[in-house]
């Protein structure tokens, strides 16, 4: 068996005893790679020039020098747990990340590695949201980055770039694609929305789809509509402790994103004088797509 | 071409505008203004966009059949059930007792 850097021999009993997930943790990582061609160990090779000289101005975001970014993560670690992400990011790919934190959007906090395939699939089948950081609030559903304890909502995929390197590529290059620029140099309506897709080959290369994961709600009777709707009054049920009317919602791997894309989701900036990415999170192929 | 909305995959296709709007207003991972934004949008005087939007919703509740395929659950991710009760829903939020038929 290899190491995690897959260069060096170790025992199964090293394995275990380096070990630091739980067994439902494990449970949810070894079944995504059995179904899907994601390998947990395998590193995106970052275009480490080109994320150096990434600007956050043109994305909507404060100036971030690699200075500021380190100083950001050691501040705000505790309490924002996603900015973990960079312990395994180049230091190119960090500095990006800390900016997209210094913002209002929630890519790198809902679709970034750090959220694991099992917070992905709960989020997925029980509408469990990972930027909840209390585990009872989560458990029942409440958003964790809206305020007023809003109900955590969820289309019927959840999904993540697992690498931080490639999530922070996507999001630097995404930001400088002339769609997404469009949608954010465009007047300013504090009223507009826009989404964008562009192809995941475009934006990480050929192989970048081995570097996206998700777990898909699975259909009832071939509806996902009924899929939704049952997900959400379960979810219901469980959070008022009421027994409920209808199966458990399940949830299987996305088997690939190979010719997929990726979402750009454009919105107003909180200080409303520009847009910014509050979303970005990769789909697979349309397969009713012509 | 490679593209996941239907808009982007059908620009003059049947509710193109629906789709988009209420994708880019409604969708799960939009902002949590959005929803109140679209309100907003609904009420102006002149807003193109609009205009067409909402005659292709007014012409969707009168006909779903009509929609293309899944479309307008597969890209807005709505969960209320079916298209006409998302579809009703919206009617209501924007144009309130308005009538359907114009």
């Amino acid at each position: 068996m290899l190491d995690a850097r897959g260069t060096a021999e170790i025992s199964r009993a090293e394995v275990i005893r380096h070990e630091t997930r739980i067994p439902s943790e494990v449970w949810a990582d070894q079944r995504q790679q059995v179904e899907s061609p994601w390998d947990r160990h395998r590193r995106y090779d970052a275009p480490r020039a080109e994320l150096r000289d990434f600007r956050p101005e043109p994305a909507g975001l404060p100036a971030t020098s690699p200075e500021d970014a380190a100083r950001h993560v050691k501040e705000h670690r505790d309490e924002r747990p996603w900015l973990t992400a960079v312990d395994k990011a180049c230091p190119e790919a960090s500095r990006i990340i800390a900016s997209a934190d210094a913002g209002d959007g929630h890519a790198h906090i809902r679709h970034e590695g750090w959220v694991t395939e099992e917070r992905l699939m709960r989020r997925a089948a029980y509408l469990e949201d990972p930027a909840q950081l209390d585990p009872v609030k989560r458990a029942n559903g409440i958003d964790g980055l809206s305020v007023n304890d809003r109900r955590h909502f969820c289309a019927d995929m959840a999904t993540r770039i697992a690498d931080p390197d490639a999530f922070a590529t996507a999001f630097a290059r995404g930001i400088e694609h002339p769609k997404v620029r469009a949608a954010i140099d465009r007047p300013f309506d504090p009223e507009a929305r826009a989404e964008i897709s562009i192809p995941i080959a475009d934006i990480l290369g050929t192989d970048g789809y081995k570097y996206c994961t998700g777990w898909q709600l699975e259909s009832v009777a071939g509806d996902q509509d009924a899929a939704r709707a049952n997900r959400k009054s379960w979810a219901l049920a469980k959070a008022a402790d009421r027994q409920p009317e209808v199966p458990e919602p399940r949830t299987s791997p996305v088997p690939t994103f190979e010719g997929g894309t990726i979402s750009y989701v454009v919105s107003p900036k909180q200080s409303a004088d520009g847009y910014e990415v509050k979303s970005m999170y990769p789909n697979p192929r349309d397969e009713g797509a012509r | 071409m490679t593209a996941f909305y239907y808009w982007e995959q059908h620009p003059d296709g049947p509710f193109a505008t629906l789709i988009n709007v209420a994708t880019s207003y409604c969708h799960p991972e939009t902002d949590y203004d959005a929803y109140d934004a679209l309100k907003r949008r609904a009420k102006r005087e002149s807003d193109p966009e609009m205009d067409v939007f909402k005659s292709e919703l007014r012409a969707a509740i009168q006909d779903p059949s009509q929609l293309p395929g899944n479309e307008l659950s597969r890209n807005v991710q709505y969960d209320d059930g079916s298209p006409e009760a998302f579809l009703r829903r919206l009617w209501r939020d924007l144009y309130g007792d308005e009538p359907v038929e114009a």
